[in-house]
């Protein structure tokens, strides 16, 4: 089976109801980092709860897989409340977790750029030559799967790696983008950035 | 809206696991309250103790923990609507409006619900699912649903009924509706052995449509008419298999009130009135006016809760089987048969129920009467026991009567 073949698969099994994007992995600081050009979250559903003032929660999982996304090897989970500043017309973030950060006045494209800049994996166990495969998928949350998360400050892992493992209900949104086969000495390297802030 | 406490409770917990204060939750907690409203439903339909409190926001800064605890109140009230929050920019600098949006819940495109389903231990079970569309506009609403009845009229009726209602025509106090049914009919045994010594009853049909448009009209707040007109048409078998037609216009005057008093008791009282007059100039086999009142109070303070309801109706003239009067359902005189109470039904009917609950426990006594012109009303009374939570209902009810009492097992739910 091709790796396309595979990567698809992988995304039919997991329930993706949507095609996933296309990732852009940098190697940054000895930590793997993503971009998605084509992934917007920022949008729809989602946008429409923010523009009626009411603060929305998304949770990432970016993932790195070296059997084409069959098992996942290492796992970066961050959750984020977002709103809009309806005088402003900016969005603000809070990401919750350990360390805890907030930003505002950013632009869509800028809130949507800054979540995905806290998401990292090491890349100091990877060898240079040896083909790996990312996989970032994300999701507006859904009150009805609380997952522990009543107890944020001590969600176990187990708890979060569920909540992307189950099938989502109608009313959720999820996105996904995949990136692979990749090889750490293809990467481009880059210094880390400063989160969208405008 | 149901995101929002996952929201608040996340916020909350990252403040409690930070040492120095969090950023918001929502970057709008730095505007002042201007103003707060409800829309969807009317106002006299949510607490005043709610009101209250949402009136203390105005003036306050924007707290998302304090509204979504209110939206989690208004959700209690209306537990099969979504309920949701609109934040806009207020008249003044730096203040926004905050309106509670009471809506239909709507799942994906389609808002599929079984508005009945129940089994009764005599007449067997009873269920309708219904389907509305979503995405045809604010003020649009198709229904199409499908059915097999065997509660409210003499015979178990099963087939389709489909319908479009227009929620605002040029104002908010005017609605225009269309409904069409279309049914084929099971008849009971005691219907039609009481048939063949009543020549002065109209006879059974195999198939029975209805076609029914009405406007209503909001005359003041609590008080509402609908005027229309029903065309209905059926198939009868004896003594020749023809159609027949009872054409009727059709009135119907509701009022609905609901008061909350200062000990935040809550009362409902709702009544009505409903005209069929069925004439020759609607092109119509029969000439008959049936009309209807109804009364009903409830009252509810803590868990305690006590309904009161009064039923009556009579039909001037010769009326059709399906509609003559029935008691003896999952409604009326439950303990008893409507095929032992009259199984061709009345044109004279007389029905009062007393229910108190307690929580989830209820007890329930009806009383009744259903008879024809001419005849002596011989009333009847049952008593029952039961649960009920939200929509789920049990009962055991039993006829009041001398010598063997046989239960009656009603289970189900209604939305």
């Amino acid at each position: 089976m091709g790796a396309r073949a595979q990567i698809l698969g992988g995304c039919l099994l997991a329930g993706f109801p949507v095609w996933a994007q296309s990732l852009v992995v940098r190697l940054s600081n000895d930590h793997l980092r993503v971009s998605a050009p084509g992934l917007r979250f920022v949008a729809g559903k989602p946008l429409e709860r923010l523009h009626d003032g009411a603060p929305v929660a998304f949770a990432f999982q970016l993932s790195l897989s070296i059997d084409a996304h069959a098992t996942i090897l290492l796992r970066d989970i961050q959750r984020f409340v977002m709103s809009y500043d309806l005088w402003e017309e900016k969005f603000s973030i809070l990401k919750l977790g350990h360390p805890r950060s907030s930003v505002s006045h950013l632009s869509a494209e800028g809130a949507e750029a800054w979540c995905l800049e806290a998401l990292a994996l090491p890349a100091s166990g990877l060898a240079s030559e040896k083909p790996f495969w990312m996989k970032l998928e994300g999701r507006m949350e859904d009150a009805r799967e609380p997952a522990g998360l009543e107890n944020e400050g001590s969600v176990s892992l187990s708890r979060l790696i569920e909540l992307f493992s189950r099938r989502t209900r109608a009313e959720q949104t999820r996105w996904a983008a995949v990136a692979g086969p990749l090889r750490l000495a293809g990467l481009k390297k880059s210094s880390v950035r400063a989160p969208g802030a405008q | 809206m149901k995101h929002l406490w996952l929201v608040t409770l996340l916020a909350g917990a990252a403040l409690a696991a930070g040492k120095d204060r969090p950023a918001e939750v929502n970057v709008n907690e730095r505007y002042t309250v201007e103003a707060v409203s409800v829309s969807g439903v009317a106002e006299s339909k949510v607490s005043k103790g709610l009101r209250e409190d949402l009136q203390k926001l105005v003036g306050e800064k924007f707290s998302q923990q304090k509204v979504t605890e209110l939206i989690k109140r208004l959700q209690k009230g209306f537990p099969n609507r979504a309920v949701s929050q609109k934040v806009s920019r207020g008249l003044k600098p730096e203040h926004v409006k905050l309106v509670l949006v009471v809506a239909r819940r709507i799942d994906l495109n389609a808002d599929f619900s079984a508005t009945k389903a129940h089994y009764h231990s005599k007449q067997g079970w009873t269920g309708e699912l219904s389907v509305s569309p979503g995405g045809l506009g604010a003020n649009n609403r198709f229904s199409f649903g499908i059915l097999s009845n065997a509660d409210d009229l003499l015979e178990r009726f099963a087939g389709l009924r489909a319908g479009y209602e227009r929620l605002k025509l040029g104002t908010d106090r005017v609605r225009l509706a269309f409904q069409f049914e279309s049914y084929h009919q099971i008849w009971n045994r005691s219907t039609l052995d009481e048939l063949k010594s009543s020549p002065d009853v109209p006879g059974i049909y195999r198939t029975r449509q209805n076609s029914e448009p009405a406007l209503t009209f909001l005359l003041a707040n609590p008080l509402k008419l609908t005027v229309g007109a029903s065309f209905q048409r059926f198939q009868t078998q004896f003594p020749a298999a023809r159609t027949e037609a009872a054409n009727a216009v059709i009135a119907t005057l509701r009022y609905d009130r609901q008061l909350e008093d200062s000990a935040a008791n809550r009362h409902r009282l709702e009544a009505g009135y409903g005209l069929r007059a069925v004439t020759r100039t609607l092109d119509s086999d029969f000439v008959y006016a049936r009309h209807t009142w109804d009364l009903r109070y409830r009252f509810r303070r803590g868990d305690n809760r006590l309904e009161v309801q009064f039923v009556s109706g009579v039909i001037s003239g010769r009326a059709p089987l399906f509609e003559r009067f029935v008691l003896g359902n999952s409604q009326t005189l439950r303990g008893w048969s409507k095929f032992d109470v009259a199984p061709l039904g009345a044109s004279r009917m007389a029905h009062n129920s007393l229910e108190y609950r307690y929580k989830i426990f209820r007890v329930v006594y009806d009383a009744g009467a259903a008879w024809d012109r001419g005849q002596h009303a011989d009333p009847k009374h049952s008593l029952g026991v039961g649960l009920r939570r939200h929509e789920f209902s049990l009962l055991v009810a039993f006829p009041v009567r001398a010598g063997r009492a046989e239960p009656m097992f009603i289970a189900g739910m209604n939305f």
